[in-house]
This record gives structure tokens, sequence and C-alpha cells, in this order.
């Protein structure tokens, strides 16, 4: 699996290690990661469509935001991600682009775990490692 | 970790000194007990540390007994900042801000609810929102929740889903002044607005308790708080500001991380960004933090409203004679402006309280005139098999941790571990046999925060009794838990 659910270095929360071939491949598995802390994945249709654009002065900073924008549309547009195509450029800045496509939150049909309610900078790390770009974060629950 | 060179204070109280680590402004002082003293965490050290290393803080960082490792501040850290030099960080109040305890008294006994337990427990469970995704029953337009998140607890008095005695026992009284809405976000508004009334997830819980005589330590103080009969029962609430409260969080960390260079702050973790006091940044999220402050307030009252209809629709009885009142409802995740004396001199502090409770001693105007010869209360949230503590305030708090004292019992174990260790239809079980009910959305999530997985709240309890920064009072028991 791309991505792990790790013990939190704090005891309240969760964490996740995760790493990818390219900067997208990681974005999009800690992505899915996050999905599956708040939610059984199996259970989310891929009905729903969403597109996202952020911008941020280092790719570090991108992924703070791109999973706090994750965060914040569980709770705002109750939507929650199941599958996210994206793309990252660098001009003066990096702009990510991603199409998401998942499904409302429905207790009814869907097996809730955890509300995640915040991306913390402890600990907080992107970097490439020889080939291979490697991330670790720890999400406040 | 070397403790060789922490100075034993008193029996309970170890002081590491300034010349522990580079960079430190003040010393740090470790509250606890000689057992659970050698329990704690290095990591714990390590961060109180580095907030003996901000600027402009005052006198000693503190760590209360409850204290565990959290993000920049640990869980149960104090500490006080000058008004002109010092920071506001949001790392020392933590993303669920005003996360409190509202402690709610009745005219009910365990006798009087027994018949009518697992229907009690369904209608709370039905009627109080939990869980991800969770939505209030509150519609609030854009004004109106500006309005809340302005006036707090006030708002829900207008809006008559509090009494003017629910907004008199609120820390006060339900409302942080300066609270300004154009402080916000957008997204913190849209992450909020639907979210007023729910009880959120993790550690978050309704709980019923029974308060037996023999749990209570000094009857003169339970009867001045309302616990008068044997048995008696009560209703305590822990949660904060939802997604609110971490939107803001999230939203100022990043604003925080991009200016701390323009004003030569150096901090030694990332999660300690901070900005000064006198600054645009810092007054903005004050500002901001306020608001999900009250925003906080107002969610723990919209929850009490929705208990007392439960109540009067489960028992056919009148709010009267139901006699639901607030005894008080405390913030442990805020930071506020008090006034303390410094070397001689009054000065206007900036106290971050992060997992950690204010307690106020007797005299002091802030709290409620009923309360005023006592000392504020101040309630201690235990895990859901072993109930909650009440406390009072005293003025060796006020004169030695700027009037602040522990919040809970303190997590010990992590959320995976606990996992592996036991299954939560084992814990639900239990606690069955232990007469105790429990509703989850999520069943593992009672696993999560089994009784094992926390220290022992009794524990805790002694350690700032024998301090001196807050009194025993009573103890509560579960009987219904309803587990955000």
């Amino acid at each position: 699996m791309p991505y792990k659910i790790t013990d939190a270095h704090t005891c309240a929360d969760v964490g996740l290690s995760v790493s990818g071939e390219t900067p997208e491949q990681l974005f999009a598995d800690a992505a899915a990661g996050l999905t599956e802390i708040m939610v059984e994945p199996k259970g989310l249709e891929n009905e729903k469509k969403l597109s996202l654009e952020l911008e941020d002065d280092s790719l570090e900073e991108l992924f703070y935001s791109w999973l706090s924008e994750l965060i914040y549309i569980k709770d705002a547009r109750d939507f929650l991600m199941k599958q996210c195509r994206l793309k990252i450029k660098k001009n003066n800045r990096y702009k990510l682009a991603a199409y998401l496509t998942g499904d409302n939150v429905d207790p009814k049909r869907q097996v809730l775990k955890v509300d995640v309610k915040g991306v913390t900078y402890y600990r907080f790390r992107i970097e490439k490692i020889e080939d291979t770009w490697q991330g670790e974060v720890v999400f406040d629950l | 970790m070397s403790r060789e060179s922490f100075k034993r204070l008193s029996n309970n109280i170890w002081e590491v000194p300034i010349d522990f680590k580079p960079g430190m402004n003040v010393p740090a002082r470790i509250l606890s007990s000689p057992e659970l003293f050698d329990s704690i965490d290095d990591r714990v050290i390590d961060q109180i540390t580095n907030v003996a290393c901000l600027p402009g803080i005052k006198k000693a960082a503190f760590c209360m007994p409850d204290g565990h490792v959290g993000y920049g501040f640990p869980i149960g850290g104090v500490a006080a900042f000058a008004k002109d030099d010092g920071i506001i960080s949001p790392g020392g109040i933590g993303f669920d801000i005003n996360c409190g305890m509202r402690l709610l008294r009745t005219n009910l006994t365990l006798d009087m609810i027994k018949p009518k337990m697992e229907y009690l427990l369904a209608s709370l469970f039905s009627t109080i929102p939990s869980g991800v995704g969770s939505k209030g029953f509150v519609k609030l337009s854009r004004g109106s929740f500006n309005r809340l998140m302005e006036s707090g607890a006030q708002w829900c008095l207008e809006n008559d889903f509090a009494t003017e005695t629910d907004l008199e026992f609120i820390e006060n009284q339900g409302c942080i002044e300066n609270a300004d809405s154009s402080a916000v976000s957008e997204k913190a508004i849209s992450r909020g607005i639907n979210q007023m009334g729910t009880l959120g997830s993790g550690n978050h819980y309704l709980e019923v308790e029974v308060a037996p005589r023999e749990g209570v330590f000094d009857q003169t103080l339970a009867e001045k708080f309302g616990v008068t009969v044997d048995d008696q029962i009560l209703i305590a609430i822990h949660c904060g500001s939802r997604g609110f409260g971490h939107q803001i969080a999230t939203d100022y960390l990043q604003v925080f991380n991009k200016c701390m260079g323009k004003y030569g702050l150096e901090v030694r973790d990332r999660e300690l960004m901070s900005a000064p006091i006198d600054s645009d940044e810092g007054r903005r999220y004050f500002r901001a933090m306020a608001c999900a402050a009250n925003s906080a307030f107002a969610n723990r009252q919209l929850i009490v409203s929705g208990i007392r209809r439960v109540f009067r629709s489960v028992f056919g009885q009148s709010d009267k004679e139901l006699g639901i009142e607030t005894i008080y409802d405390v913030a442990h995740n805020i930071a506020k402006f008090e006034k303390y004396e410094i070397d001689g001199r009054e000065e206007t502090l900036l106290v971050h309280r992060k997992g950690a409770t204010r307690s106020f001693g007797p005299g002091r105007a802030e709290i409620p005139a009923q309360y005023r010869d006592i000392g504020q209360p101040v309630i201690v949230g235990g895990s859901m098999e072993t109930g909650s503590a009440l406390l009072c305030g005293t003025k060796y708090a006020d004169d030695e941790t700027f009037g602040s004292s522990l919040h809970g019992a303190g997590r010990t174990m992590s959320r995976m571990k606990a996992k592996k260790s036991t299954r939560g239809e084992q814990v639900r079980q239990r606690m069955k046999d232990s007469g105790i009910l429990v509703k989850t959305g999520y069943m593992p999530g009672l696993a999560e925060e089994a009784a094992f997985a926390y220290k022992n709240i009794d524990a805790v309890v002694e350690a700032v009794h024998e301090i001196g920064i807050s009194k025993k009072v009573a103890r509560f028991y579960p009987v219904l838990n309803i587990k955000g």
C-alpha cells in the first residue's frame, strides 16, 4: 500500500506515512489515506465530482494546503473523496489542479470512523529521497 | 533525558532550570505526583521547555498533572505572555479552540431514571448529532452566524436556547470580548455554519452521570454547587468549536508561518508558530480565536437546549420540575487577557491554557456571585468508563499557576494501540456489566476511548488537590454515554 496509517507521535491523534514516485502520486495517495482514516472507502460511491485549484510558495506548503482543503470540503461541501487525478506545475509558485470523484457524507450507507479536523505541522515533512517522494503528516482529530 | 538537574520545589512540583536548554527565558514547572512524574514522556519535558523559550513569557511555563504530548505546547500546558512584548500562538491554544466542559445538575436521581435508561440514551443519541459530517439542528443565516460568533452564548439567550441563569454560569458569561467576524475566513464560516449544536467525534462525549454520597469529598462545596442528594443525576458535555475553530487555527498557522520572519521570531518547534500580541497578525488571530471560543460556548449551550428537550419528552416533566441547571461551563483550550502581579506590579498578560482549566479562587470578580466566596468550579473529564470530577478553584492557583489547573485524565496510549488491545464490542459489554450504557456511531471508536488509554483520573485529581491549585469536591460516575 502506498500509504500507511500510523500511530501519531501524540497519542490522541493519527499519522500517515506516504510515498510516491512523483509529487502527484504522493499527494493522491495521501488523500486516499486521509479518506481511509475517516471512512471505509469501499462504502463510497464515485458519483460526485469536484475540481480544485490551489497554489502555494513551496511544495511542502502546497501539501499542507491540499490536505487541509480535503478536510474543508468534507465539512463545508459534505464531500468525501474516493479518487483523484491531479497535476502540479511550478512557475513562480507551485500550482495544483485536481479533479476529484467521491460521495456525500451519508451515515446510512457508509461506515464513518472519526472526524479529521486539521493538519498539524507536527513532524510534517515532504522530501525526495533518492527516486522516491516521501511525506509524513499527523492529523488532529 | 536526564532529569538530575530538576529541582524538587515540593512533593508535587519539579522545576526545570533555565539553563536546561539554550534560549529558555523562564524555568518550566512540572506539577505531578511522584508516581505520575516517572511516567511523564520526555517529549512533554521537551515541549514545555520549548514553551519556556518563547518571547515575553512570564514567571514559568507550567505543565499540569494530566500533561501529555501535544502540538507545540503539551496538553496541560499553561503560559502567560506580556501584552507589550509577548506572543500569541495557536499551538498554545489548540486546534479545537475552546474545547471545554459543561456540567449540568438535575432534580433526578438514579432510581428515577433507571426504568427509562435505554429510551433516554436512544433519544439523546438521535437528538444530539455526533460523528463525521454531522449537522446541527439550528439553521443559521450568515448574519446570524456572525452574531453568534461575536456574542457567543448571548446569541442562544436571544434565540430561546438559553436562560439568563445559564449565561451567568458560563466562563466569561459565554462571550469573549473583541471577537470580530471580519477576522474569520470564508472557509471557516462555511465549515462552521452547519455544525452548531453538534458533539463531534474523537474524545468528545455527552454523559449522564450519578453522584453517590460516598463520592462527595467536600459536602459544603458540593451543596454550594447544587450537588445535594445521594445518587443525584448530572450531565457532562465535552466538546468545542468543531470545524470552525479548526479552520481558524489552520488559517492562522499558515499566516504565522509566513510572517514570523518579519518579526524576527524563531521557535524551536514549528507548532509553536507565533506572532507578537501587539501586531496586526496577532490581533487578528486573537479576534478570530475569540469568535471560535464564542461559537464553542454557543455550541455547548445548543446541546444543553437539546438535552432539556429530550428530558422533557422522556420524563414528561417541565424544565422547572427537572431542574436541569448549569453548574458551570469551562474552556480548556483558550488564551485570555488576565491581570496578575509580576515582580510587585500588576500586569495584563495573555494566559494560554491548552488542555488546562481556569481555577480562580475565592474573591475573583470574574466568577459568579453565587460561587465568589468559595472559588469557581473546575470540571475534569475522565474516560467514558470512569466518569468525571468536580473541583473548586483556589487562591494558591491564582498566586502560583496563573489561576490554572488540570482538564482531564490525560491520555497515555495511542488510538491504534488501544484498538489492538481490545475491541469496541468488548468495551461496550464491559461498560454494560458495570451499569453503563453507551452508544456510538462507530463501534471500534469505543476501544480507542477505553479507560486503560488514559491516566487514572483519581491520581491526577489527587495531585492537584495536594498541590493546592484545586480542591476536590466530588466524583461522578457514568451511567449513560454518547461517544462522538
